[in-house]
């Protein structure tokens, strides 16, 4: 028996070794298919390989770390935009005769290995050209110490290009970011790519590798890429910030200045103004027999509208009151505080001009009285002013009173 | 120095979308600690006074020896809050830096950021890092502060800050005594700078985001058969990013109640300070009564002597003899008065949101009022 018939890759020793998987003709679309039989595959012969570990069919690819070589399970990738952002920011700061730049993918995998969530990235400096590709492996080495240090959680996840050709150097390049010791072994090094071509939608693709089989001395510079599912996720505290940033997007200088809190509110209730006269208008079309009814969405609106809750207007009245009068008791709290406490700073440096440190707060304290009406304080306290610093207290025990 | 001190070299700050998501990014992940970093970046060849925020990393959090030790919360948050001045993470910087260089990132440090809950960052770790920065001639630092917890109701709070040359001159010979204050009119509302921040993106970032999330489908689409296939249509464009409905939420409790802790907690401290100062005014004015005990008792001696003809004491002994006590500094005074002045604006603001909110809220439940 043939030691290792390859069925699904065949080698061709004579042959460039260097193909992605969507090259032979495996559209994307079959990919969750391909996975598929790929599972079936290992149930199949995997008692075979158990059995008897000289003579097996090796199908699909080498399975598990036990034969010494990476893993290839499918796994999902998801992609953190941070990572994403930077790796556009690198392309553009490339050096100008170079096509792609690379670098590394830091992140989180989770226990089996088929969740691996990129989170971070740095560059890495490189240079290629068409016989040979360089790669500062020492830079490389460094930098993941250094990024290890302020994020011990991270680990080596694998690599990124700017470019979406996949060549002989990516091959070499994947098997050097997938190999043991330094590299992501035993699971399998994700390569992204990120096309950056000026003018075109930025496209972004994810690999993993198999070994492919060739002679021995070309094994290092030859592998399948294999696509991966890949999805882009946001956690929740991004959504401010990238809020802002896509706020930007429809704008000539591509600059926004950060908004507040009341221009936020305005925009998100134009918006939903917007929405509520899109489906008011589609609902009064379909009233005036211009527009298809759909059942389906008749359906959803009326659940959406029976989620308005149904109480009671003199619940509503009292819970109103309660609760804006917390928000204003609050808020004149503060100010008052605020109040106080810029008058007792003035009582601290108007007193001392007159001498010693002793009394003169009578002085003293009308002055900072005035100060304070003039400091364009609009609420109605600055008559309290010219009580002096024992107020700090009367309004502290205001404030906890309240709370209680 | 002081010439590059007189006026603030910075007018504005321009952030790279980058650094804001790496800057929230790590603020999220190491909530309720302090995340600090370092920012590089560059001043503006075409406008002077811009300064341009292109990269930044994060520090390392706990120092090396530390790590073993099992720390209570409180200190680990101080060790990260001071990191930015830390030996071992200037060095980390420079390296850090070294390396950046080398893949064409602008690398000169332009000052650091910090996240912070509820605005409540003023403190002296803020001061002295920025010091550390700012005291260099020739800076162009600054600090960005970016509060999570504000962040999380709505729009990005994102602030750049740098200390004001009256306020480094005072923190340079670290004087704060009542007098020093009333000669050079520091206040402060004066020791913090705002600067106006303004995101950028690239023009690859523009057309990325235009992808982000897809839009919804141009063409016309059938409709959907039942109310199942509706939500599973994967036609159904995902929430934009902006504007962001967040906004619109309308929990108020939760933020009163961490306002009111905070100005409680300020209130206390500034009580404290109060204290400190009158105790000092206190033990002054009875050294000093000391004194003026001691030089008429002086006087009258003298008085006798040349009556009896006695060479005259020397009258200004006291000196010697008495110490009066040293005046507190009100540094902290000062940064406690600022945060306050922080709290209150921040409600403001909020109350102005919320009841907006509120009103509409309720007109909406009650329609016929």
């Amino acid at each position: 028996m043939q030691p290792h018939p390859r069925l699904e890759f065949p080698s061709y020793p004579h042959r460039p070794a260097i193909r992605s998987t969507s090259r032979l003709s495996l559209p994307d679309d079959d990919l969750p298919h391909s996975h598929l039989e790929h599972r079936e595959a290992v149930a199949l012969y995997k008692p075979a390989i158990m059995t008897n570990n000289d003579a097996y069919l090796h199908l699909a690819r080498p399975l598990g770390p036990a034969l010494g070589q990476p893993s290839t399970a499918p796994l999902n990738v998801i992609v953190q935009p941070q990572a994403l952002f930077a790796i556009i920011d690198h392309s553009l700061r490339r050096p100008a005769d170079q096509e792609r730049v690379i670098g590394t993918l830091l992140g989180t995998r989770s226990e089996d290995g088929t969740e691996v969530e990129i989170r971070n990235c740095y560059a890495v400096p490189h240079t290629e050209n068409a016989e040979q590709v360089e790669v500062d492996m020492d830079y490389q080495k460094q930098m993941l110490a250094l990024h290890l240090r302020a994020n011990p959680k991270e680990v080596l996840i694998g690599w990124y290009a700017t470019s979406s050709e996949l060549n002989t150097f990516s091959a070499l390049i994947q098997n050097f970011y997938g190999q043991q010791g330094d590299g992501t072994f035993p699971h399998p090094a994700v390569h992204l790519t990120v096309s950056t071509e000026p003018g075109k939608e930025p496209e972004s693709r994810t690999y993993i590798s198999a070994p492919i089989g060739v002679t021995a001395e070309r094994a290092a510079d030859s592998c399948s890429f294999i696509p991966v599912p890949h999805e882009l996720k946001y956690g929740e505290g991004e959504k401010s910030a990238l809020e802002l940033i896509s706020s930007a997007k429809d704008r000539e200088d591509r600059t926004q200045t950060t908004f507040s809190d009341l221009e936020a509110l305005e925009n998100a209730v134009k918006h939903v103004l917007d929405m509520l006269e899109r489906v008011s208008n589609y609902v009064n079309n379909v009233l005036d027999e211009e527009a298809e009814p759909s059942s389906a969405l008749g359906q959803f609106l009326l659940n959406a509208l029976s989620l308005a809750p149904k109480v009671d207007a003199e619940d509503i009245e009292r819970d109103f009151n309660a609760h804006i009068q917390d928000v204003l008791v609050v808020s004149y709290l503060a100010n008052t505080i605020r109040t106080q406490i810029d008058l007792s700073n003035r009582l601290a440096t108007a007193a001392l001009t007159l001498g010693t440190g002793d009394a003169l707060s009578g002085e003293g304290g009308s002055g900072g009285g005035n100060n304070n009406r003039e400091g364009g304080d609009n609420r109605q306290k600055g008559g309290r002013g010219g009580k002096g610093r024992q107020n700090n207290n009367r309004s502290q025990q205001a404030q906890q009173s309240q709370e209680a | 120095m002081a010439n590059a001190l007189k006026d603030s070299p910075i007018k504005a700050v321009q952030v790279e979308a980058l650094v804001v998501m790496k800057l929230v990014n790590h603020a999220s992940k190491t909530f309720p600690t302090v995340a600090t970093g370092s920012i590089v970046g560059m001043e503006s060849a075409k406008q002077p006074g811009l300064l341009e925020v292109t990269s930044c990393f994060p520090f390392p959090t706990i120092d090396a020896p530390a790590t073993d030790s099992h720390q209570e919360r409180d200190s680990a948050a101080n060790i990260a809050a001071a990191a930015p001045r830390n030996k071992a993470n200037v060095a980390y910087q420079n390296e850090m830096i070294k390396f950046l260089r080398e893949v064409n990132v602008d690398a000169n440090n332009v000052g650091w950021y910090t996240s912070t809950s509820m605005g409540n960052f003023i403190n002296l770790n803020t001061v002295e890092n920025q010091f550390f920065y700012q005291k260099e001639p020739n800076e162009r630092a600054v600090a960005l502060v970016h509060d999570l917890s504000r962040s999380s109701q709505g729009a990005l709070n994102l602030r750049a800050y740098r200390l004001s040359p009256a306020f480094m001159t005072a923190y340079k010979e670290s004087k704060f005594t009542t007098e020093s204050l009333q000669k050079s009119g520091l206040r402060y509302q004066d020791i913090l700078i705002e600067l106006p921040v303004a995101i950028h993106n690239s023009h690859l970032l523009t057309s990325l985001l235009h992808q982000l999330p897809s839009d919804a489908p141009s063409e016309e689409l059938t409709f959907p058969a039942n109310l199942a296939a509706l939500q599973q249509d994967p036609n159904t464009p995902e929430p934009p990013f902006f504007p962001n409905y967040d906004s619109l939420d309308l929990s108020i409790d939760p933020f009163l109640e961490k306002t009111c802790d905070l100005l409680l907690e300020s209130i206390e401290n500034h009580h404290t300070e109060l204290n400190n100062h009158s105790y000092y005014q206190r033990s002054l004015a009875r050294e000093q009564a000391k004194i003026t005990a001691w030089q008429q008792k002086r006087k009258a001696e003298n008085a006798a002597r040349t009556a009896s003809k006695q060479p005259l004491l020397p009258e200004d002994e006291w000196q010697r003899l008495f110490k009066l006590p040293q005046e507190p500094s009100r540094l902290e005074t000062l940064l406690n008065s600022r945060q306050v002045e922080q709290y209150a604006r921040q409600v403001d603001g909020f109350t102005a949101g919320v009841s907006s909110k509120m009103f509409a809220v309720k007109s909406n439940l009650l329609p016929g009022e």
